[in-house]
């Protein structure tokens, strides 16, 4: 499978994401998580900002969550945005990267960088 | 005179096609209306026309509707909402679809608020004459009514006045910070019999927490969790039950993030009734009675 590489900051934990899979999918699937909220773009809470790369938002965001301003000064959400290709993303300062399964972080990550 | 229930619940939503499969076919309401950009809805149980009006834009709500029970309420509850000194306005029949005319006000949480007297009469499938228990077709949930919303604001004390002055309504329960420092952070309004028509949090003003539908019992809320399972409906927390209100829940947001509740359980009201009174170290045994701990969603994540 054709996988992108996302790199989270400032951890600098590196997971390898689906085509078409949200960066929280991809988290979660590896046994990572941070702060999130509704999972569908409603309550911005997982609002993160693209240091590198591109994404595609899978589904609509109103902006009255991410406002067009912040959208072009990278903030992205995690439950929404789809990497174009590898990125890096920069978590906030009161954000937390949590290895929530270190079960699924050895073995669902490992496998797929192999 | 009297407000009967929560009769409608106006909500934002991003994409209308995505909004029609989770309140449809998932929670099993019933379209009776779209067009404008709009869906209308309502439960199996409900006579009236629609209790849930989806609005393609934006999140969280637009307004809420109670329902009174007298034409000539109307009038009363305008001059007690003149008197308490909110910004009071007259609706005109067709304002809202299906919905005769009545009054909106602007709570102290910023939140609009509309009473109503009428709305169009659909019937239910059972019907009224001699009926079975329930329409053997439902789809997925199949939510029998609208029950109750809970709304966030900073004013938590004026909303509780507002709605005892202007229309006798009582306090079920209370969160408040401690004995010493009795800042009420949660109010449980009940307009009647049930342990709360409307919730008020308080967190930032004009925002939605949830709208939840009542369901029968415990099995159908574990059943109902089945099918969130199935259709892959993101759940907040649940199934699980409340310390306040005693209410066997599931939490779970629609496609928009807007946070959705089937309840269950609870017990009978009356206004004669004491005011339960939780503190603010016990509020996990309060919200999530088997866990007593709260999750980092539940008192944040908002629309």
């Amino acid at each position: 499978m054709v996988t992108v590489a996302i790199r989270l900051l400032p951890d600098d934990v590196v997971l390898q994401g689906r085509p078409g899979e949200p960066i929280l999918d991809t988290l979660r699937r590896a046994g990572y998580s941070h702060r999130f909220g509704c999972r569908r773009g409603g309550c911005g809470v997982c609002r993160v900002d693209l240091v590198e790369g591109s994404t595609t938002d899978g589904a609509v965001v109103s902006e009255a969550v991410l406002t067009p301003e912040e959208r072009a000064a990278g903030v992205r959400l995690t439950c929404r945005a789809v990497p174009d290709g590898d990125v890096t993303l920069r978590l906030r300062e009161d954000d937390t990267l949590r290895c929530v399964s270190p079960f699924l972080a050895r073995y669902v990550t490992r496998s797929s960088l192999t | 005179m009297s407000i009967m229930r929560l009769g409608y619940v106006h909500a934002r939503v991003t994409d209308l096609e995505a909004s029609r499969s989770h309140y449809s076919d998932t929670l099993g309401m019933e379209v009776k209306a779209e067009g404008d950009g709009k869906l209308y809805l309502k439960g199996w149980d409900e006579y009236d026309h629609h209790s849930v009006v989806l609005e393609e834009g934006g999140v969280g709500a637009v307004k809420f509707g109670f329902k009174v029970s007298h034409a000539t309420d109307l009038e009363q509850y305008e001059r007690a909402l003149q008197q308490f000194g909110v910004t009071v306005e007259r609706m005109a029949k067709g304002d809202n679809l299906a919905t005769g005319d009545g009054v909106r006000f602007i709570s102290p949480t910023n939140h609009v608020f509309e009473l109503y007297h009428e709305m169009d009469y659909a019937g239910t499938e059972t019907g009224t004459l001699n009926p079975q228990t329930f329409p053997r077709h439902l789809r997925g949930v199949g939510v029998p009514r609208l029950d109750h919303t809970l709304i966030t604001g900073d004013d938590v004390e004026g909303m509780e006045r507002l709605f005892i002055d202007c229309f006798g309504w009582h306090i079920s329960e209370r969160v408040i910070a401690s004995p010493e420092e009795p800042t009420c952070l949660a109010t449980f309004l009940s307009a009647g019999h049930k342990a709360h028509d409307l919730a008020i949090l308080k967190g930032p003003d004009s925002k939605l927490h949830h709208f939840a539908f009542i369901l029968d019992d415990w099995n159908a809320v574990l059943r109902a969790g089945d099918l969130f399972a199935m259709d892959d409906v993101p759940v907040d927390i649940g199934p699980t039950r409340h310390g306040i209100t005693r209410g066997t829940t599931i939490y779970f947001f629609d496609p928009s993030g807007n946070r959705n509740e089937v309840f269950a359980g609870s017990y009978t009201s009356c206004a004669d009734f004491p005011t339960i009174t939780w503190t603010a170290d016990q509020l996990g045994r309060a919200v999530f009675y088997h866990a007593r701990e709260l999750n980092d969603r539940f008192l944040s994540v908002f629309t």
